[in-house]
């Protein structure tokens, strides 16, 4: 079969129509009713808003590039080069009652299989308080066997499993077992991608603790072709025996995407590590008490963080795409700085948690 | 003998008489049972025993041939064991290969869930860990992880198949252990829809390459003209044919009946259609009726039940609709009724036609040519019990086709299968795809072309300019914005695309073609059974602005259509007529607007909109000057002959080449180009063509042949929507003159030199009432 000459409209036609393609809305200002059935909106002020600053960061930034604005390097490894980024900041953390997590479990009854509220009031008015105590139960013995088993031997992914199939899996002992670990166990992990799955992740932010500052590890893509390498780069925070991930949102979008880009690119996936997700401890904790559990909406309302010259993360792709096109750095100014941002929320969020349910009072 | 009691009814009854046009008898035939090369293992024999099934010589040739390890397409008749022919070496494998895996997938809902309690029994009996399961765009979010990991049989559509494929890092325990692909009712993928879903297709066949497995396909279709030609297109891989029908079949009797035998008609097609329905159910024939829509199958049972109830509420209560829609239960219930013989008339409509689980009945009705022979032998051949003889009634519409079919039943009767047609050389629908591919894995241009063809060495690059792409070290990576499988739709072509907003709010997105036609400046839209009124049309952002009206008027568009030839193909004479095939270049205007109440035209409005150019195929013929001259010569309208052949030819593709008469357009000038030629062109309406205007280029004489015969025949004086009438002129069916077409026509059947002498087609005179 003959082929057609090539219609030099064909690639111009499939852009159209991506370009039609927004995977939020744009809702009128307070229209709350409007972005009750989106995921995923933006009000229109700050779209707007979002636009005029685009442009004018298209004209500051004009003829710059990447390595006069930005403090970092070149990252080699085996799937190429990146462009890596480093900032550290001060970071309090509270000091966790590990006795006050310990008891609290141990007093624990219902976290013996078979053993609900009722019968856990019966056990108690008969002097059983504590899940030792049950060693001593004719019957529930070698159930209570198990669960000291795991809390004394188990890692931390097994202690996690085991309180969240007997509770929820926000239950406050879940996150309680975040004090398993040294604070140089936690990464803290936020992405930027070009849309939502089936896209490269165009930035990946990191933070770990080091010397009890907060060391943020950015590995931005300077093109596509740089994805490989910053997918490695990250992957190999993600190994490790006492590794502990933190994220908000991550088990459903973070981790599986990273998996799925992996994949793409014929890499496996990182073993099992354990994760904690704030954005499900953020929704028992705050659920009705606040509007909105977005991050931006908790760091503001709990953290007391605004930000200034932010772009709106579900804009991410489009200001990536015009620096992609344009070659101007300008918008990748506040995409960097977003998701920095993200990462230092993520884990003061992480701990202001933590210090309510386990700090020292 | 109930059903030659109504045939004697139809001979005798003075209404049914006259419009009982033909009958076509077929002997009954025995069963043929045939071996299996390697035996069953036990426990697929005592599945067999159980139900006291002998294999018939098809069926075992099939799994013959797929235990040797062939890709097979199956093309027996309606109820002939299709299914059971392609479940047996998919369980036979599942059971001696521990982590194999197989995917069906169906074209509807409704075959989906049939297919997976056949499959669920069939595990259950055999003991074979299938654990078979649906998966598809209702299945519950919280069920697809345990459905990937641990069901060995999947049951999809190409649709699910389509958004799901860039999850392969989660199907990969699937993808690497895939043994076999079933389609079902493959022919359902062809024109556009099949072009798109060989490209799905293909995607998964790479990604199975990337997991290391190596899938068998088994296809079944009704019966087509190029079955192997077919299968190859859709998979890119070669098929054993088995169409070789073993099953056993009773006395068939076929009737052509025409409610416009006089040209007009009293009453309704579904007011014929029921008649003939309650006159089969009080013959105590189990009848099945097929309808063109929902609304007349739920009509049709109302009125039927009505006259029924004259007669006894029990016969009335015996008559029930079954269609899309149903709930399962619903339909669960309908099922058993016809087995205990309770009901004695279902009226369904034409999406149910395929496979469902019904069994056979005494005879079915099929009102209006279901626009394939395809479709008509599968519907049809739902009548007929073991070895009992059966009845089939197809019920003419007014239109050309119907119509034709009714002056020459034996062209109805003899005429060979359709082609169904793929064309997996559109860069229009290859683009789309090699953007979802390169969404997958990292499209590499060498070892992708045996999935791609020749287009990716010029479409990557141009992909890339237009910021889709970006060529890595590992490949070229996909970098659009969208969702690329959610960019590709399954049934079109790309195009620019509109947004409809009403305060704000987007109401739906159009083509450019489809907003040009039905969403310009003052056009009366409807959405979802809204009527809107189009305020404004801004060309610059594509968005157009509606508002709500209640108006009791519609509007219809008017079209100019312009044509250029890029490249002529392929030329041929036939009989003395030139005719050729190639790349032309369409131009559309929209011009103006009827503003219409009912058939009435209250208002004509101009339009002044950009005209819309796209690229496809044709074929064309230019009248010999001594045809031109023979239409003026007798003071007829060379532009109106010209344009009630293109009509008719247009009208007679869906009898050559698989198509609806929507797929394709046309235009006529009797002055075209610098030469001034009297020309008629017929061509794909869709960018970059589909091989429809390639395929009737081969067939020409016969395409001609019926055009003429169908305005020979009809009865009308000046041309009637039975012939050269076209439901969707862009000129308002001006100007037509059907004198003058029948001499054009002419022609084309027999050459310049003989018309009106006496060397025609078997004497065939072009005699015109």
């Amino acid at each position: 079969m003959s082929a057609l000459p090539a219609p030099a409209r064909i690639g111009a036609l499939w852009q159209q129509r991506m370009q039609g393609m927004r995977e939020y809305e744009i809702v009128r200002d307070g229209n709350a009713f409007g972005a009750g059935f989106s995921n995923s909106f933006v009000f229109s002020s700050e779209y707007e808003q979002a636009r005029h600053y685009l442009e004018m960061l298209l004209s500051r930034y004009r003829g710059m590039t990447i390595d006069e604005q930005f403090h970092g390097k070149e990252l080699v490894n085996g799937g190429g080069t990146c462009f890596t980024l480093e900032s550290r900041q001060d970071l309090s953390r509270p000091v966790l009652d590990s006795d006050c997590f310990r008891t609290d479990l141990l007093c624990d009854l219902t976290l013996v299989h078979g053993i609900g509220p009722a019968t856990r009031k019966k056990l108690n008015a008969r002097g059983y308080h504590s899940i030792p105590d049950l060693m001593e139960h004719p019957k529930l013995r070698s159930r209570a066997h198990e669960v000291l088993a795991c809390l004394s031997d188990g890692n931390t992914s097994a202690i996690m499993d085991m309180i969240g199939s007997r509770h929820s899996k926000s239950h406050v002992s879940v996150l309680g077992t975040a004090g398993l670990h040294e604070p140089e166990d936690y990464v803290f992990l936020d992405i930027e991608t070009l849309g939502l799955f089936s896209r490269p992740i165009i930035l990946f932010g990191i933070g770990v603790i080091d010397n009890g500052k907060l060391v943020v590890y950015q590995y931005l893509l300077r093109d596509i072709a740089e994805e490989q390498a910053a997918l490695i780069a990250t992957a190999g925070h993600l190994s490790g025996d006492r590794v502990a991930l933190v994220t908000f949102n991550g088990k459903s979008f973070d981790l599986p995407y990273i998996v799925d880009r992996l994949a793409y690119y014929g890499l496996g996936s990182p073993a099992k590590i354990p994760h904690f997700d704030v954005l499900h401890f953020s929704r028992r904790r705050w659920k009705d008490q606040l509007p909105s559990l977005r991050l931006a909406a908790l760091e503001r309302e709990i953290l007391g963080i605004s930000r200034s010259d932010d772009v709106p993360g579900q804009m991410v792709p489009e200001f990536y795409e015009t620096y992609l096109r344009s070659g101007n750095i300008g918008p990748l100014v506040p995409i960097v700085e977003h998701n920095r941002q993200d990462v230092v929320s993520l884990a003061r969020l992480f701990f202001h948690l933590l210090g309510e349910t386990y700090g020292c009072r | 003998m109930a059903v030659a009691d109504l045939i004697r009814l139809l001979n005798v009854n003075p209404v049914y008489r006259t419009r009982f046009v033909h009958m076509k008898t077929t002997e009954p035939e025995p069963a043929r049972y045939g071996l299996l090369e390697t035996s069953l293992s036990p426990s697929l024999e005592a599945y067999l025993d159980q139900r006291g099934i002998r294999l018939y010589s098809h069926q075992c040739e099939a799994i013959n041939h797929v235990r040797a390890g062939k890709n097979v397409i199956l093309t027996t008749s309606t109820a002939s064991g299709k299914t059971l022919a392609f479940n047996i070496p998919v369980f036979s494998d599942l059971e001696s290969h521990p982590d194999a895996r197989a995917l069906y997938l169906y074209p509807t809902k409704a075959l989906s869930n049939d297919q997976f309690l056949t499959l669920e029994q069939m595990a259950q009996f055999t003991g074979i860990a299938a654990k078979p399961a649906i998966y598809d765009g209702d299945t519950p979010q919280s069920k697809r992880a345990a459905i990937r990991e641990h069901s060995r049989v999947i049951i999809s559509n190409p649709h699910e198949l389509h958004q799901v494929l860039s999850w392969h890092a989660k199907w990969q325990p699937f993808l690497s252990n895939l043994d076999f692909i079933i389609i079902d009712e493959a022919h359902r993928y062809r024109g556009v829809f099949g072009s798109h879903i060989a490209f799905v297709i293909r995607r998964l066949l790479r990604l199975c390459r990337h997991y290391g497995s190596n899938p068998r396909f088994i296809l079944s279709t009704a019966t087509l003209a190029n079955p192997c030609e077919f299968a190859r297109h859709l998979t890119g891989l070669e098929f054993s044919l088995v169409d070789n029908d073993g099953s056993p079949h009773g006395r068939k009797n076929f009737v052509l009946y025409n409610p416009f035998y006089d040209g007009i008609s009293e009453r309704s097609l579904h007011q014929e259609t029921k008649d003939l329905l309650v006159s089969c159910v009080k013959e105590d024939l189990q009848t099945l009726c097929f309808t063109g829509s929902r609304k007349m199958a739920e009509l049709v049972t109302v009125w039927a039940r009505d006259d029924a109830r004259r007669i006894s509420s029990r016969l009335a209560e015996s008559i029930s609709a079954y269609r899309a829609g149903f709930l399962p239960e619903e339909r669960r219930v309908i099922e058993r009724q016809l087995k205990e013989g309770v009901l004695k008339g279902v009226v369904s409509t034409n999406a149910l036609e395929l496979g469902i689980d019904i069994g056979s009945l005494d005879a079915v009705i099929i009102s209006g040519y279901p626009g394939t022979m395809m479709s008509t032998r599968q519907q049809a051949g739902r009548a007929g019990r073991k070895g009992d003889e059966s009845l089939a009634i197809l019920v003419a519409q007014a239109n050309p086709l119907d119509q034709y079919f009714m002056h020459h039943p034996e062209q109805f009767f003899e005429r060979s299968h359709e082609h169904a047609i793929i064309d997996t050389g559109n860069p229009y629908i290859v683009s789309g795809h090699l953007l979802c591919a390169a969404a997958e894995l990292p499209l590499r241009e060498e070892a992708d072309r045996d999935f791609f063809g020749e287009f990716v060495s010029w479409l990557l690059p141009e992909l890339e300019s237009n910021d889709l792409l970006r060529r890595t070290s590992r490949g070229w990576v996909y970098a659009g914005r969208g969702r690329a499988a959610d960019a590709v739709r399954l049934d079109g072509v790309p195009g620019e695309t509109f947004r409809v907003m009403c305060h704000g709010r987007l109401l739906e997105t159009l083509d450019l073609g489809q907003a040009y036609r039905e969403a310009h400046k003052g056009a009366i839209m409807l959405h979802q059974g809204e009527t809107f009124v189009v305020n404004e049309m801004d060309l610059e952002t594509h968005t157009i602005r509606v508002t709500e009206t209640d108006v009791d008027y519609y509007t219809q568009p008017l079209k100019e259509v312009d044509l250029s030839i890029i490249e002529t193909l392929e030329t041929r004479t036939v009989n003395g007529v030139r005719c050729a095939f190639g790349d032309v270049e369409v131009t559309e205007q929209y011009t103006g607007y009827k503003i219409k109440r009912g058939d009435t035209i209250i208002g004509l409005e101009p339009l002044s909109l950009p005209a819309l150019t796209f690229r496809t195929r044709a074929f064309w013929f230019i009248l010999p000057e001594s045809i031109e001259q023979k239409v003026s010569g007798v003071g007829l309208d060379l532009a109106g002959g010209l344009h009630g052949a293109e009509h008719a030819v247009i009208a007679l593709m869906p009898l050559h080449v698989m198509c609806d008469r929507w797929d394709i357009g046309g235009l006529s000038s009797p002055a075209y180009g610098e030469d001034g030629e009297p020309v008629v062109f017929v061509y794909d309406a869709y960018e970059g063509g589909i091989g429809l205007a390639e395929k009737a280029f081969s067939i020409l004489p016969q395409l001609f042949l019926s055009a003429y015969e169908l305005v020979r025949d009809c009865r009308c004086e000046t041309g009637c929507p039975s012939c050269i009438y076209s439901p969707k002129c862009g000129n308002d069916n001006q100007p037509l003159d059907k004198d003058a077409t029948a001499i054009v026509l002419g022609a084309l059947c027999r050459g310049p030199e003989s018309t009106g002498g006496s060397t025609g087609v078997a004497g065939m005179m072009p005699v015109t009432p």
